[in-house]
């Protein structure tokens, strides 16, 4: 292990976020609370994005490590024991003013503690504390804190931690026990859902205080999260989604994250990835996990153990839609709420602004387009007073054939040509399985 | 009479809309077409009154209270950030809406919700789109330290949304002197530690002033090596990057320059 005595805190702070950047739970979410006028900050519930980094995702807290030094040996990490790496650690008062003066400036909307295992758990979840105890009471900021939880640290830690941050997470790491104990052998399934379990507990229980006594302290108030990496242990897309489904409903998490597995280090055990990272793949699961949340499916919906991955050529709620033609076409003017939140094309806020649209004037497809629908995938799948848009098949080959068309023609344009080339590895294009 | 319009040329502001509205709310009786313009149009029609208004506190503040107390809070919204835009055609939808939800003694507080409406649509357009501005606003404004702890900003948005950025800053930076200066419309916000917000316009920046603004300090550089050191190498993606935080925006921010 390379230790340097006396480093700058810009080499520090280089040192530290690179070795942040693989946590993509990077929101600022889940929590309104007006500033009490005697510190600095606030925080929204919407969350705000402060800036983008070169790969798309955003900046808006502070995302760093406390200390990259670790005991685990966790084969996908880049700061696991066994790698030579510079390693560095920041003391509690340094991260406060890095925090205090990027929020001054309105760089970020707060912070995001995490840390390698330094010794052990138990004195590295101390130390977290300690610092975002300074930065609550000694600086009085009143901004977001997402704390990262370390698995086995001991409960009493993980309560006074919840106290003082906004959003706690455990990351889940693996979806797969078999995967974990594979390429995490210090961590275990054990160690990981107990302090998810004590955090949704300690919640329900907060919440019954908080009924009580307005100003009762808040613990955990904007949730916790957890997230997963996708692609290093070779788990399918269904194992993933129904992992997630099961986390939101028994542990009432916030949000899953999906993080493409990045080959940072050569091990026999990981794979290698060629073309990059599964970055599709991640998409798709983020996708589905939308579906999950906002438009009331369930994983066995989507996917199943004889079509175990997601078509990477089609999103998910149109290969379902295309699966299940049976359900269609839907009336705009007459179907549900729910029905139309089934609707390729149609999200909730066009699904909401539908409903209330239809109370004064009967729809047509000029106004779904005003309204914001995606009419380029749902025309297939709804009429408008009894009508389609154009004369379209509702057959699974033709939509597929058509929603894929990379000019997008539209079909109205040539909706004589019923024939295509034969080709005999249609199959494989629709169905390819994923192999990550 | 019938058949005949009446546009009125109000000044171009929120209030100056809203005090249209008032002065010509009776002329949106029955059949009779009203507009509400910010500028004299360059051909004028005929069979077409127009009529100036004068910008009146009062007046605006009255169309202000009754569409929050009627209407609540969620609409007055939608008009405000509709009235702030730069449409041409806005003053005569908040115009049009506000008949369809308060006119003959009405009290429709779903009014936002009929899209079918083409006012009704424009309205909830500009709101959107307003709104999506001053959202990404609250994100991207970078404060400079410029001496003597005072935290300076400039931006250079759309539509007119500096007043509205004041309640979240000082919110959020009470202890502070903060200001923040709109360079398109020569405005700037001033916030003075523990005190209130005040608006004040014609403010042009000295030569001097904008030398101080380029010298970068410690926490300036540390930011930019966050920012670099963040970026996952095997995802670059410049055009996602470019489409949540276009090129506009990135001229007065530090993690660009």
């Amino acid at each position: 292990m390379i230790i340097r005595e006396s480093m700058t805190i810009m080499e520090k702070l280089e040192i530290l976020s690179d070795a942040a950047k693989y946590d993509v739970a990077c929101t600022s979410s889940g929590m309104d609370r007006r500033g009490d006028q005697t510190g600095i900050g606030n925080s929204i519930q919407a969350g705000i994005c402060h800036s983008f980094a070169g790969d798309g995702r955003c900046i808006s807290l502070l995302k760093i490590l406390y200390t990259n030094e670790c005991v685990f040996d966790c084969k996908y990490c880049i700061n696991r024991a066994s790698n030579d790496v510079v390693r560095a650690s920041f003391t509690p008062e340094e991260v406060c003013r890095l925090t205090i003066e990027f929020y001054r400036r309105n760089y970020i909307e707060g912070l995001f503690l995490s840390s390698g295992v330094k010794e052990s758990p138990d004195v590295t979840m101390e130390e977290l504390c300690r610092t975002v105890e300074l930065l609550r009471n000694k600086y009085h900021f009143q901004g977001y804190i997402h704390l990262k939880a370390i698995p086995g640290a001991s409960p009493e830690l993980i309560e006074k931690a919840g106290y003082l941050a906004d959003r706690m997470s455990v990351n889940l790491e693996l979806p797969t026990a078999d995967g974990l104990k594979r390429l995490a052998p210090h961590k275990s399934r054990r160690t990981i859902l107990k302090p998810m379990k004590q955090i949704q507990l300690r919640r329900e229980e907060n919440k019954e205080e908080l009924a009580l006594y307005r100003q009762a302290p808040r613990f955990v108030p904007a949730g916790q999260s957890t997230q997963m990496i996708i692609g290093a242990a070779g788990e399918s897309d269904y194992e993933i989604v129904s992992v997630a489904e099961s986390l939101y409903q028994n542990f009432s998490l916030k949000r899953v994250f999906y993080s493409a597995f990045v080959a940072v280090n050569q091990d026999k055990d990981l794979p290698m990835l060629p073309s990059g990272p599964p970055l599709l793949r991640e998409h798709r699961l983020y996708q589905a996990d939308w579906l999950l949340r906002f438009y009331g499916f369930q994983a066995s919906e989507l996917l199943s153990e004889k079509h175990p991955n997601f078509n990477l050529l089609l999103d998910p709620k149109c290969d379902w839609a295309v699966n299940h033609l049976e359900f269609f076409p839907v009336e705009i003017n007459t179907a549900d709420y729910y029905e139309l939140l089934r609707v390729p094309g149609i999200g909730d806020k066009s699904a909401k602004r539908i409903v209330g649209a239809r109370r004064t004037h009967s729809l047509d497809f000029e106004d779904l387009k005003k309204i914001g629908v995606v009419l380029k995938r749902a025309l297939y799948f709804i009429t408008c007073r009894g009508r389609m848009m154009y004369h379209t098949k509702l057959e699974e080959d033709y939509i597929i054939r058509n929603i894929l068309d990379p000019r997008e023609k539209l079909p109205g344009t040539d909706s004589r040509v019923t024939y295509r080339q034969l080709s005999l590895f249609d199959d494989e294009l629709y169905r390819k399985d994923v192999i990550a | 009479m019938n058949g005949e319009k009446t546009v009125l040329i109000c000044e171009n502001s929120m209030e100056g809309i809203f005090t249209a509205v008032y002065d010509g709310w009776l002329d949106g009786t029955g059949n009779h077409e009203v507009e509400v313009r910010t500028c004299m149009p360059d051909n004028l029609e005929l069979f077409c009154t127009y009529r100036a208004i004068e910008t009146d506190q009062v007046k605006a503040g009255k169309v202000m209270r009754t569409i929050l107390m009627k209407l609540g809070t969620e609409i007055y919204e939608y008009i405000c950030y509709a009235a702030v835009s730069l449409h041409p055609d806005r003053g005569t939808a908040i115009y049009r809406v506000l008949r369809k939800a308060l006119g003959h003694g009405r009290c429709n507080t779903r009014v936002m919700e009929a899209l079918a409406d083409p006012d009704v649509c424009l309205v909830a357009k500009l709101r959107t789109k307003v709104w999506h501005e001053f959202h990404r606003y609250l994100g991207f404004v970078r404060f400079y330290e410029v001496g003597g702890g005072v935290l300076f900003s400039r931006i250079r948005p759309e539509n007119d949304i500096l007043a509205m950025l004041g309640p979240h800053f000082s919110n959020r930076f009470p202890n502070e002197n903060w200001m923040i200066y709109d360079e398109g419309r020569e405005t700037v916000l001033l916030h003075p530690k523990r005190g209130e917000c005040s608006l004040r316009s014609g403010v042009t920046l000295s030569e001097e002033y904008r030398e101080t603004l380029s010298n970068t300090e410690e926490y300036e550089e540390l930011w930019r090596c966050f920012c670099k050191s963040i970026t996952i190498q095997e995802r670059t993606n410049g055009m996602l990057q470019q489409q949540f935080l276009p090129l506009k925006f990135r001229k007065n921010m530090t993690e660009f320059t």
